[in-house]
């Protein structure tokens, strides 16, 4: 898009006539395959390129336990969930939640804390397991334990008829190496997809208070968590994460290495080693740190420049009625279908761009069913960052299994939107009542982003 | 707006909203930690593991994962770092733990699984290990980008040395890239010793190299910049498989690489590690291996009729004579064979692949070039020399995953030799177009 196109998207999105039809083409990609969610910005340059390959090659890397052969690469854990980031962000995609009983965390990881706050405001991890689930240790270092998911489920009928079977997980705790973990609270999480994340982080702060200050329908609110900075040493506006926990890309790629893998980095140079985990305090490391700056780098490029795959059938009368519904029943007032990005001095091809990410950024109260019960930073235990809608009626197509809502409880699109509660009950209740075909043309607009 | 599931809502939630963390409730009994070394990528090891832990739950795998050059020396440890399975493509490695008395053996049911495809076996004659999966070596190719140009898909590597490939060909860097070596030996079994060089030498004149971790072969065949890559078929297969738009040849003169799965001498759980080598040898492990993001070639024939429709089925293409390359053999030669490569074609590459331009400018303009010719087709060593256990023992270490080396006094001596058949090449071309 060139500089005069996107004034004019601008224009017309001030002018409220901008549809999220219209992508801004230098950063999506008309892919509808497998890999949709895997292409960089079109028109990078060479040297651009080879930077975004070194990041995806280090985005798939399976990472070696120290002392090894591969210095590169070596470090994983002491504990740790997954091997590679990959793991649990197949394709770049979601993830889901176990089904069967006994079914291993894929793709899924339970966050813990403890009542109270933490360092900078943020949740108070547990003095024996620390803020995250570990199950798996290197050979010699006990994993933390094990953890299963059953479920729950009920059936809902709609007008018309159609039923349609909610699910809610329960998580219990066994082998625990470290002593007993409740009290704990606790958050499931299954993997994000990761396209699109550099537009996200590019959006200003000041256009998160802005949004938030709007005016919205239903008794809608939003508010900009404010989140610690690691490398700026101060409390920032979040962006990324599903309770908008993490205040930029950067950071949400090294807390993801140190917490899933076990990987330090820049930003955090610990392990995640608590007091009560000796053998993991005394196991060899992989360097310091153990994933370098260049990597950390090459890892936030690659992601920051992942493009978020076009919208299909837009003409089609099916789509564009649900579209409409979906503004119509109040839909839009959090998942935006136009949000403009700010400076971005590091990469400017994120910068001042019109962006149809379906989403606000911004904390919202989900109400009850959604509800972990486990502040982070200012998120209540009812708050949640809304899910970004980009791309997602491709998520089917490029897992085999995906997963829905912050813990994969939902199997389908259908499933999250009964799920909604709180700011966005009347939405789900406007939803819930439609006919069946509106019901359906509404889906089929989800299908098309 | 009160509406017909307002009520309901209130019931699912009042039922659903005890608290996310169940407690008291014990967790399922314990299972058996089964700890497999590997490297495959997690596509792979993903899929295995849900497959298995579903079918074994009384077992849970734990993944070590690491380059067979790194696998090597883990396995060589005392205790073996308690690893139940090791399961990884590396023919060599695998053969060296046998050799060195580190494995037990398999002591499987191999009924329905053959113990070769053409010249290549497919199971340690021993008994120590078994090979799981295999992959083919050939040509990527972007079938519009060839048709513009009025190019055929190259049938065999020798249609690679056409100079209308001059500067479209990927070829990843043997020394560099962990599935490349056997490629170079696949040329020198079939072509012999001094006509294999120096096919590989006009084909490495028309190629752009491609180091690890950089783009994929068949992201540059697909866009159209390169048109054929040389690879090994299942990155390319799961490409296709994921919509990408290029096409896969199998050369007359093939190859596989076959990935193996054994059991440490040591392992604490042998019979874990074993029922996870069943599984992945079993029917249902087997057909995993054409999972779109995974498209390897199954090693029990019996699962193909079961695969998509086009997978390519190496027994039936052995009985045609394919897959003659017998990788045993070349076993001991690969990497003195890709370090040659390096230190021939690749150290100075734009210098090589310029010569090579001339050399076709010159032969296109009617002009006799042979002198040219049989200097680029000249290598440092010749084949004699190359079978010399010493100078093979140089390069043993040398296994997938192995970071470049800096070039020893042997590869020096080679470097500079083939500048010095550059310079003849160069002075001949001289000659003829003065």
């Amino acid at each position: 898009m060139s500089p005069r196109l996107r004034r004019l998207g601008l224009a017309l999105a001030a002018c409220g006539l901008f549809s999220g039809a219209a992508a801004d083409t230098e950063v999506s990609v008309a892919d509808a395959g497998r890999d949709a969610y895997s292409q960089p910005f079109p028109g990078l340059t060479e040297a651009e390129r080879d930077h975004f390959f070194r990041g995806r090659s280090l985005f798939r890397q399976s990472w070696v336990v120290s002392p090894a052969k591969d210095t590169e690469v070596d470090g994983l854990g002491p504990l740790y969930n997954r091997l590679a980031c990959i793991s649990c962000h197949a394709r770049n995609g979601r993830g889901f939640a176990p089904d069967r009983p006994g079914e291993r965390m894929q793709t899924m990881l339970l966050r813990l804390s403890v009542p109270g706050i933490g360092a900078h405001g943020g949740p108070l991890p547990h003095p024996a397991y620390g803020d995250q689930f570990n199950e798996e240790g290197i050979p010699g270092v006990p994993g933390e334990g094990r953890a299963e998911t059953a479920w729950t489920e009920t059936e809902v009928v709609l007008p018309g008829g159609e039923t349609v079977m909610l699910r809610q997980p329960a998580f219990t705790f066994s082998e625990l190496a470290y002593g007993p973990i409740e009290p704990v609270l606790v958050s499931a999480r299954i993997g994000q997809p990761v396209f699109g994340m550099g537009l996200l982080d590019a959006v200003s702060a000041e256009e998160l208070e802005r949004m938030a200050a709007e005016a919205k329908p239903d008794g809608v609110g939003g508010r900009v968590n404010r989140v610690w900075d690691a490398a700026a040493g101060r409390a920032m506006a979040g962006r990324l994460g599903y309770k908008a926990n993490m205040p930029n890309l950067r950071q949400q790629i090294a807390g993801a290495m140190l917490g899933d893998l076990g990987i330090t980095s820049p930003l955090f140079g610990a392990q995640n080693c608590t007091p009560a985990q000796a053998a993991c305090r005394q196991a060899p490391d992989g360097g310091h740190p153990e994933l370098t700056g260049a990597q950390l780098d090459d890892m936030e490029f690659y992601l920051a420049h992942l493009a978020a795959p076009e919208r299909r059938r837009v003409d089609d009368p099916r789509v564009r009625q649900g579209e409409r519904l979906f503004a119509a029943i109040g839909c839009t007032a959090c998942h935006r279908p136009l949000v403009v990005t700010g400076e971005h001095p590091k990469f400017p091809r994120l910068a001042h761009r019109a962006i149809a990410p379906y989403s606000d950024l911004l904390l919202h109260d989900m109400g009850e069913g959604l509800a972990d019960r486990r502040p982070d930073y200012l998120a209540n235990g009812r708050e949640w960052r809304t899910a970004p809608l980009w791309g997602i009626g491709l998520a089917e197509l490029i897992g085999e299994r995906v997963g829905y809502l912050h813990d994969g409880r939902a199997r389908s699109l259908l499933e999250a939107v009964l799920w909604h509660g709180g700011e966005a009950a009347p939405a789900q209740a406007r939803f819930s009542t439609l006919p069946a075909p509106e019901r359906s043309a509404l889906l089929a607009f989800l299908a098309s982003l | 707006m009160t509406t017909r599931i307002d009520p309901i809502r209130r019931r699912l939630l009042a039922g659903l909203a005890a608290s996310l963390v169940a407690p008291g409730l014990l967790a399922a009994e314990t299972r058996r930690t089964v700890r497999v070394l590997t490297s495959y990528p997690d596509a792979v090891v993903a899929r295995f593991e849900s497959a298995f832990e579903a079918a074994h739950p009384e077992y849970r795998l734990q993944f070590v994962w690491r380059m067979p050059h790194d696998a090597q020396p883990y396995l060589e440890a005392p205790g073996q770092n308690g690893v139940d399975v090791y399961w990884a493509a590396s023919p060599r490695v695998f053969s060296a733990l046998a050799r060195a008395g580190r494995l037990q053996k398999l002591g499987l049911d191999t009924t329905g699984l053959p113990d070769r495809l053409g010249n290549a076996p497919l199971a340690d004659p021993d008994g120590y290990y078994r090979c799981t999966e295999m992959a083919g070596y050939g040509f990527v190719v972007n079938p519009d980008a060839l048709a513009g140009l009025g190019l055929a898909a190259p049938a065999d590597w020798s249609d690679l040395a056409d100079p209308r490939y001059a500067g479209r060909i990927a070829l990843p860097i043997p020394a560099r890239v962990g599935f490349a070596p056997p490629m170079v030996e696949i040329v020198l079994q079939a072509w012999g010793w001094q006509a294999g060089w120096a096919l590989w030498s006009e084909i490495a004149g028309n190629a752009v190299l491609l180091d690890r971790n950089s783009t994929f072969v068949t992201d540059e065949v697909a866009s159209g910049r390169l048109l054929v890559g040389l690879s090994i078929d299942f990155f390319v297969a799961s490409a296709i498989a994921n919509g990408v738009p290029v096409r896969f040849a199998y050369p007359r003169h093939g190859g596989i690489n076959p990935a193996q799965v054994a059991i440490p001498a040591a392992a604490p759980d042998p019979a874990g590690g074993r029922a996870f080598a069943a599984f992945v040898l079993s029917d249902a492990g087997q057909r995993l291996l054409g999972h779109p993001d995974i498209r390897k070639l199954p090693v029990r024939p019996a699962v193909y009729a079961e695969l998509p429709a086009g997978y390519y089925n190496p027994f039936a293409a052995a009985g045609l004579g394919a897959f003659d390359y017998d990788g045993d053999s070349a076993r001991t030669r690969l990497a003195l064979s890709a370090a040659l490569f390096e230190q021939t074609f690749v150290a100075d590459h734009a210098a090589h692949a310029a010569l090579w331009q001339r050399v076709h400018a010159a032969e296109a303009a009617g002009k006799a070039v042979a002198a040219a010719r049989r200097a680029l087709a000249t290598v440092p060593l010749d084949e004699a020399a190359a079978a010399d256990p010493a100078l093979r023992g140089l390069f043993q270490g040398r296994l997938e995953g192995s970071a470049a080396e800096p070039a020893g006094k042997v590869e020096q001596a080679w470097r500079a030799r083939a500048a010095a058949l550059r310079a003849e090449a160069d002075a001949a071309l001289k000659e003829v177009a003065a």
